[in-house]
């Protein structure tokens, strides 16, 4: 099966105000459609990093990134955007949600930037979706009179409304009780299972680590 | 459009007070801008009018601030010995306004008589829109039509050709005067000691005067004539000659500056108020310009969550910074527009108190001076929205849109 991430990185410098960090120094990755990948390693070691090259965010960094068989260097900037819209998906913390959009609003986001007349909006699987994570009774309410465990489902929702070929989750259950971290990596598996989805886990969880095919790990850079 | 929409209601102007704040920043710089433009242009027009009288061997007179004007102590033979010897040596530019009369007219405002003589005439290079220009020979009497010349206002209730019957008070008798030209819309008069303001003739009478004129006329005229007469072709040993006479007549004390006086004096009151006016605006214009800055990358702080989130599900950095122009623009044609209609108001507001001096005419009101001033204030805001929002744009992708902003 042929990868479709192949990813080699020199170097990734990381500014912060005077100082500067190198990081993800000779680091390679090669990933397979279907795959599901756990990244661990200590704090500031650059597991965000990663995940913001793996998902089009970041292109500052020196390397070779192919996706889907393309170098992700020959693509403009729109065609990354459009990337990350209909191939990638995020699931995040349960504050990655806009405030002054109901949680309806938040979950159909990037169907909104995807153009109504792609047609992309299925609303049998909308249906499917909501109901799967039981979050159609707060489908109305803005995200601050939600509970964690719903904001994190309603993030989980939007990450794969697109149906995307990657999900790139980064500690997805991090402030979540044990019922909602279950609930949440079970539906990130079960994406996996039904759609063949390519899942990335950025994690400091060795026991949901542990649950991915592979555990990357990563170490500060010497 | 969607989007933009999508931006402008659910993260822009949830931020209200920043839109507010942003508003009333550029309102500020705007006006500071407009108003700014509008007096140093005001000012160049009245400069490019005294600058044509301000030549060498020209004079003008000043009544020594010192001086007291006491009416009853100047006889009218003490003007008009003045004037004889005036006419014995010099060639003069005679010019006085501000005479009011009742002249019924169809926008009901107070008319203006305007009295010079041939040689202000000349200097002054009136435009016309309809007519021929003034003759100065006529002979004075009460049975002859005086030629005049109308403003454009006052032309629509008297046309070229039409005759105006009417007591001037200058005289104190009744005269027949007889359009013979229409002035340019908006011509005006710049105060010879105040540059940028200026009196505009729309609804103003031009009464030729010529020494008959003047010795018929009442003191008032006379005198209001020699306050700032103009001398032509002379030296200043002999102005010295005539400020002695005009003392021993009338017992007033009168300067006749000369050219490098009067540069002298432009460039000590004028150019440097005018320096240091500029300099003000700049540093006001500059420190607004910083403090819209400082509450864009504020504001961006507080919306970059929701940025981020735009990022991550399919917006770029071209269709944002395309939001940003375009929310910019909004809110600079929100200001260009509460600007203009300021503008169009104190322009109406002449015409609502009958303000004949002031009153214009213009699209919209508006004169070229506001015109060039709103165009000057629009290319600002061109310069300032593109220093805004490449900031904006620079600090966006400076914190890294990244899942680090979310956490």
């Amino acid at each position: 099966m042929t990868n479709i991430i192949d990813l080699s990185i020199r170097e990734k410098v990381y500014k912060k105000k005077k100082t500067q960090l190198s990081i993800l120094n000779n680091f390679k990755l090669e990933v397979k459609a279907g795959e599901k990948i756990a990244i661990v390693g200590e704090s500031g070691v650059g597991k965000s990093s990663l995940l913001n090259i793996i998902g089009l965010l970041d292109t500052d960094y020196s390397g070779e990134y192919t996706l889907f068989g393309s170098l992700t260097d020959n693509l403009h900037a729109s065609e990354l955007a459009q990337w990350r819209n209909q191939k990638v998906g995020f699931v995040l913390q349960e504050s990655a949600l806009i405030d002054s959009l109901t949680i309806e609003e938040n979950i159909k986001l990037p169907l909104f930037y995807a153009g109504t007349e792609k047609n992309f909006f299925e609303p049998e699987y909308f249906e499917n979706v909501i109901n799967a994570i039981e979050i159609k009774s707060i489908l109305k309410k803005k995200p601050l009179e939600c509970s964690g465990g719903e904001k994190s489902r309603a993030v989980f929702a939007r990450g794969i409304i697109m149906k995307p070929q990657i999900i790139l989750s980064d500690e997805p259950t991090a402030s979540l009780d044990v019922e909602n971290r279950e609930r949440i990596i079970n539906l990130l598996f079960k994406m996996n299972e039904e759609f063949k989805t390519t899942i990335i886990t950025v994690t400091h969880d060795l026991e949901v680590a542990n649950r991915h095919d592979k555990v990357v790990h990563l170490e500060r850079s010497k | 459009m969607k989007l933009f929409e999508f931006f402008i209601t659910k993260i822009f102007l949830r931020k209200v007070i920043f839109s507010i704040a942003m508003i009333l920043l550029f309102f500020m710089a705007n006006y500071t801008i407009f108003t700014a433009t509008r007096l140093i242009l005001s000012t160049f027009q009245g400069y490019q009018e005294v600058k044509s009288m301000n030549q060498e061997g020209t004079y003008i007179a000043n009544l020594n601030p010192d001086s007291n004007i006491d009416m009853d102590a100047i006889a009218e033979n003490g003007t008009q010995k003045v004037y004889d010897y005036l006419n014995n040596n010099f060639k003069y530019a005679f010019y006085t306004d501000g005479f009011i009369a009742s002249l019924p007219n169809n926008d009901d405002m107070e008319i203006s008589f305007s009295y010079m003589n041939e040689e202000y005439y000349k200097l002054n290079q009136f435009e016309l829109s309809q007519g021929t220009d003034l003759n100065f020979d006529y002979q004075f009497n009460k049975d002859k039509e005086i030629p005049v010349l109308v403003g454009k206002g006052l032309s629509k209730t008297y046309p070229m050709g039409s005759t105006i019957k009417i007591e001037l008070p200058v005289l104190e008798q009744s005269m027949t005067l007889k359009v013979q030209g229409v002035l340019k819309q908006n011509a005006y008069h710049s105060n010879f000691h105040a540059l940028n303001s200026k009196n505009y003739y729309n609804f103003s009478v031009f009464l030729p005067v010529n020494q008959e004129f003047i010795t018929h006329a009442n003191i008032d005229l006379q005198l209001n004539g020699l306050m700032d007469i103009i001398i032509l072709q002379t030296t200043k040993e002999k102005v010295t000659n005539l400020s002695e006479i005009m003392q021993d007549n009338l017992g007033l004390k009168f300067n006749f500056f000369s050219q490098k006086e009067n540069f002298d004096y432009f460039n000590e009151y004028y150019l440097h108020s005018l320096k240091i006016m500029s300099i003000i605006t700049l540093i006001l214009v500059v420190i607004i310009i910083c403090h819209s800055v400082w509450n864009a990358l504020v504001s961006i702080r507080l919306m970059l969550k929701d940025f981020t989130i735009n990022l991550l599900v399919g917006l770029s950095y071209s269709k944002l910074r395309k939001i940003l122009y375009s929310y910019f623009g909004i809110l600079f044609s929100i200001n260009l527009i509460v600007i203009f209609f300021i503008t169009a108001y104190s322009r109406y507001g002449s015409w609502l108190r009958k303000d004949a001096a002031f009153v214009t005419y213009g699209l919209f009101g508006l004169i070229g001076m506001d015109w060039f001033a709103l165009l000057v204030v629009f290319l600002f805001d061109i310069i300032f929205g593109m220093i805004i929002v490449e900031i904006m744009l620079r600090k966006i992708k400076k914190i890294p849109i990244s899942l680090g902003v979310l956490q």
